[in-house]
């Protein structure tokens, strides 16, 4: 990665100018340094986003460059989520006991300890045990290997199957799409160790800094969520670009060729799909201690159908088109759905956005695929080409 | 008393009645002293009049005599019915039923029947009402005594099961006396032969009869003793865990409970003094060891009860027998009822499966009928329509609004499924025309496109209609269920569901096969070029398919609304699995289709009967399974084979 790379790709550095231009922005602006014009809750609003925009660049490298619709992508999100969720509810509850049993006469023993925290955890699922999923959650560093380890061997186990077997196109969607429901449907169990449909929360909490203000620790997560984002760009317009990425393209248009050609098919689009999947949990475990709770509904199909939305209304094979398409339509979304936008009376009807959003978006879906299947990163082309 | 009563019972069934110049008053007449002190042993010799007499107004007068409401007026010494409300009191001829006000309450004396007494008028009502004409009140009686069976009414009801007119209640009265036989029968002999006579019958009062026999209790002991009916020797280890097993020595007092943790910790606290327990500082115990030597150390000083240590536990438990004893006392009617109990568990098992192949045969065909419309659009024309589901929905909805307009039930699901299938049908070819048309060479993006539909009908669905779950009801003949035994059964709506995914399977393999549409059907999804030369629209053709589809998703939506509640969320709820379903089946194939239904249904049945408590795991594994299912055979159960096969 030299500067011949920036030179030859001026998108990511326009991109890398903008997402620093807008950090430092918000930053300054925020109630973290005393300027309060951005709520806290706004900060954290945006940096949802832009972890949204992060995952929302994986799905797009996964099926705008190598033509896998994966619709499971969520889950792998969710799922880098619950992995620092663990932690975070671990090591918060663990700190709230201890401060409540050093209260005692005699000092607590290490099991007293534990069993007092898996009282706390699991109480509401009428248990105290800790199940074995735990194992690691007293190590944050364990925990972080978790968000990167588990997503990626999921879909390293899951995509060697699939793809090994020459499961492609819809097939492979559907097969993804089951893939979550599954994963969705175990973690709606009260006995599946995480809480069923509870899930975890209060994760908005970081233990240890518990005197630190809602204000800065927001900030500090917008701040490493536009990192990751910068980081994650830069990481996959570097993989699109090469020999590496000219396969990819080719597998996308056609795979049957490409495998003439001589190149592992499979290899390529394993490659692709792990990459894409680690990068998803690595974005959910930067969104979910920002959203402050996790449950299994996160992850059901639905979600993951969305982030493929997000994509094609942004311009798939694109990166700054999925960051559009994300940050466009999840701040509309809650734009809307969160009353922001007034009402339209009709006179003999009124319509509430509340209500409407949905209908609305989803015929915006319609048009978008129909009329425009360069979504709205398609304009920029009018922008760059010369006029001739 | 009991046996003098079911003799003069006997008596007074046999031989006709003699009565007829004779009153109740008079027989109350005879017995005056009885009846206004009637006393444990004294009120027998009125009851066996009473029941001798045969009279229809003894029933009456003995519930008037158990509920108190017996007066006698003292002027004439005649026995009357009192009512009393407020200052009146109302006064009933026992004979005639004539009512009127009472001159002189003064002159009236209660009979007052104790507890005893009340139990014995009520022992003698059962036979009245066992042999009573009406047949409701009998029906009422036998019900009376399956609710609370008791020795006492096992007499009376052998006697009237001889006279029963109605053999439904005869046989349901023999039933019954079989079932107290086993329980309450004077020797061993009858009540093997009662519960000998049990072993068929699978319904599950004649099983809780069978286990009240077999009940039993855990006990301990150092020996077991001699004259207990063992069921079952426990093994500390394999049978009851150690804990268990300590637990119930120390339930029975045979051993000092285990010094707990908490125990310790309790002692320890109690005995703090100046930040010491004895000489360990209290801020290093915080691990059990340095914890359990603190304790050990005050044990040894005599300051606390020496702790119970494992060893002594392991001791204690040697020392003892654990096993389990019937409440009943004599082996060999145990035996009897845990052969018949084995028996009967062996068919209610064999049942069991037979109602389990009923269930999944019933989720089959929902699936099928939910996945068969996608079959069409899904398998035969390669669309991916994510509004499927809502096309499942626009028919509920469709039956829903129907019956709000039509008030009797099987009118209007007479006239919802046509106008369910005909709305679905043009909603279909409307998106067909407008949408999916211009997609047919980016299958992918049909996929969002039609996801964007779904989502939108959804919501629509949700402002017209609210999110509260709206019924669907049925008609009448369609309530209650087919039951062969005891255990088998299945809804009638079930069975309706089964016959319709039948019926469709047949009217698609027809459509399909045998009709000029089906041939250009079939054409056109092999090679729509080639078709177009021959002569056949592929756009007429495809626009059809595609409405044929969605209809059939709309009348799937009316039976899935009988069977679940009509939301607007049922569309999503099915569409998943629908594309499983068609998927695993194999693509292209209606059949395919019915299998792949079949063997989802049948798993997740199958799945769920090995762990009934938790369905969400059942579908979790079954999805799991289906992941891995297609690894192996990627084109479905049914695969397409040559040209027809390509993508």
């Amino acid at each position: 990665m030299t500067a011949s790379f920036f030179a030859r790709h001026p998108s990511v550095l326009w991109f890398l100018l903008c997402l620093s231009l807008f950090t430092i922005l918000v930053t300054l602006l925020s109630e973290a340094t005393g300027v309060g014009l951005i709520s806290t809750s706004f900060v954290k609003t945006l940096g949802k986003t832009l972890c949204l925009c992060l995952v929302a660049i994986a799905m797009d490298v996964v099926w705008g460059y190598c033509g896998i619709l994966s619709l499971g992508h969520f889950a792998f999100f969710g799922i880098g989520g619950y992995a620092i969720g663990m932690w975070l509810m671990y090591a918060r509850t663990e700190l709230i006991v201890v401060e409540s049993l050093s209260k005692q006469v005699i000092p607590p023993t290490p099991a007293e300890i534990s069993d007092a925290i898996g009282n706390q955890i699991f109480g509401v699922v009428g248990s105290a045990e800790f199940p074995w999923i735990w194992g690691f959650a007293d190590s944050l560093f364990l925990q972080l290997l978790m968000v990167v380890l588990v997503p990626g061997l999921l879909a390293m186990v899951f995509g060697w199957l699939a793809f090994r077997s020459r499961v492609t196109g819809v097939y492979l969607s559907i097969l993804t799409q089951a893939m979550t429901l599954a994963l969705a449907l175990y973690l709606f169990q009260n006995d599946s160790g995480l809480r069923g449909n509870n899930g975890l929360s209060g994760l908005q909490n970081i233990p240890g800094y518990q005197d630190v203000s809602q204000a800065t620790v927001s900030i500090i997560f917008f701040i490493a969520s536009a990192v990751a984002l910068g980081a994650g760009y830069v990481f996959f317009a570097w993989i699109v670009s090469g020999k590496m990425g000219s396969v990819v393209k080719g597998i996308r248009d056609n795979e049957a060729r490409v495998r003439f050609l001589g190149y592992h098919v499979e290899s390529y689009k394993l490659f692709i799909f792990t990459v894409t999947a680690v990068v998803a949990g690595i974005a959910g475990a930067l969104y979910y201690p920002q959203a402050g709770i996790i449950n299994p509904g996160e992850i059901a199909p639905i979600a993951s159908i969305y982030l493929a939305v997000w994509v094609a209304i942004g311009g798939r094979g694109r990166l700054y088109g999925a960051v559009i398409g994300a940050a466009f339509v999840s701040l509309l979304s809650s734009w809307f759905t969160g009353g922001g936008a007034p009402d339209i009376n009709l006179g003999f009807y009124v319509i509430q956005w509340t209500d409407w959003w949905l209908v609305l978006l989803g015929l915006s879906f319609v048009a978008v695929t129909l009329f425009f299947p360069k979504g709205i990163g398609g304009l920029f082309d009018y922008l760059v080409r010369k006029p001739s | 008393m009991f046996r003098l009563l079911s003799l003069a019972l006997v008596l007074w069934l046999t031989v006709p009645a003699v009565a007829g110049a004779q009153t109740l008053q008079d027989i109350l007449q005879t017995h005056q002293d009885e009846v206004l002190k009637p006393g444990r042993r004294s009120v027998s010799v009125v009851l066996d009049d009473l029941v001798a007499s045969g009279l229809p107004q003894a029933l009456p007068f003995l519930e008037a005599w158990r509920d108190r409401e017996i007066v006698q007026r003292g002027s004439d010494g005649l026995f009357f019915r009192a009512v009393e409300d407020g200052d009146v009191i109302t006064l009933t001829d026992l004979d005639t039923g004539d009512s009127f006000a009472a001159t002189d309450p003064a002159d009236l004396t209660e009979s007052r029947p104790n507890g005893g007494v009340r139990r014995a008028i009520g022992d003698a009502l059962v036979q009245f009402q066992l042999s009573d004409p009406d047949i409701s009140k009998r029906q009422a009686a036998v019900n009376a005594i399956a609710r609370s069976m008791d020795a006492s009414q096992l007499a009376p009801l052998q006697a009237s099961i001889e006279a029963e007119p109605d053999p439904a209640l005869k046989e349901t009265k023999t039933r019954l006396a079989g079932m107290l036989g086993a329980l309450f029968a004077d020797t061993q002999d009858a009540r093997i032969d009662a519960i000998t006579g049990l072993s068929g019958d699978l319904s599950v009062d004649v099983r809780a009869v069978l286990n009240r026999i077999l009940s039993s209790s855990s006990q301990v002991a150092a020996e077991v003793p001699a004259e207990a009916n063992v069921a079952q020797i426990l093994i500390v280890g394999t049978d009851i865990t150690t804990e268990e097993a300590y637990a119930r020595l120390v339930a029975n007092d045979l051993a000092p409970p285990l010094t707990t943790n908490t125990d310790i910790r309790e002692a320890l606290v109690a005995n703090i003094t100046g930040g010491m327990v004895g000489d360990v500082p209290v801020a290093t115990l915080d691990t059990d060891a340095a914890r359990l030597l603190a304790y050990d150390a005050l044990a040894a000083a005599g300051t606390l009860p020496p702790r119970v240590k494992e060893q002594n536990r392991a001791d204690a438990i040697n020392a003892h027998t654990f096993f389990i004893q019937y409440d009943e006392s004599d082996a060999a009617i145990t035996d009897a009822a845990a052969t018949a109990l084995r028996a009967i568990e062996t068919k209610v098992a064999l049942s069991q499966a037979a109602d389990l192949g009923l269930d999944a045969l019933s989720l089959a065909s929902i699936y099928f009928l939910a996945a068969i419309g996608l079959a069409i659009t899904f398998g035969v024309m390669g669309v991916i329509n994510m509004a499927h589901g809502e096309f499942i929905m626009m028919g509920a909805y469709t039956g829903f609004v129907v019956q709000q307009f039509v008030p009797d039930y099987t009118l209007s699901i007479i006239i919802a499924l046509p106008l369910a299938f005909a709305i679905t049908f043009g909603a279909g070819v409307l998106m067909e025309r407008t949408v999916i048309r211009h997609l047919y060479h980016r299958p992918l993006e049909t996929l969002l496109a039609t996801f964007g539909i779904s989502i939108a009908l959804q919501q629509l669905a949700k402002n017209i209609f609210g999110t509260q779950a709206r019924p669907l009801t049925s008609p009448e003949w369609l309530d209650g269920a087919l039951v062969f035994n005891d255990v088998i059964a299945i809804s009638y709506i079930r069975i309706a569901i089964f016959v319709l995914a039948l019926l469709f399977l047949c009217l698609i393999l027809f459509v399909l096969k045998r009709t000029r549409l089906g041939l250009e059907v079939r054409a056109v999804t092999q090679n729509p070029g080639m078709a177009a030369s021959m002569g056949i629209n592929p756009d007429r053709i495809n626009m059809l398919t595609f409405g044929l589809g969605s209809g059939i998703a709309g009348i799937a939506g009316v039976a899935i609304g009988l069977y679940a509640k009509v939301t607007s969320e049922m569309g999503a709820d099915y569409i998943v699995q629908s594309f499983m379903t068609v998927v695993v089946g194999g693509v292209g194939n209606v059949w395919g289709t019915l299998a792949g239904a079949s063997l989802i249904g049948f798993l997740q049945k199958g799945i769920e009967w090995l762990n009934p408590s938790n369905t969400l795991a059942a579908q979790t594994y079954m999805i799991l399974f289906i992941i891995l299912f297609i690894q192996f055979r990627p084109k479905g159960i049914v695969a397409l084979k040559g040209r027809a096969a390509a993508d």
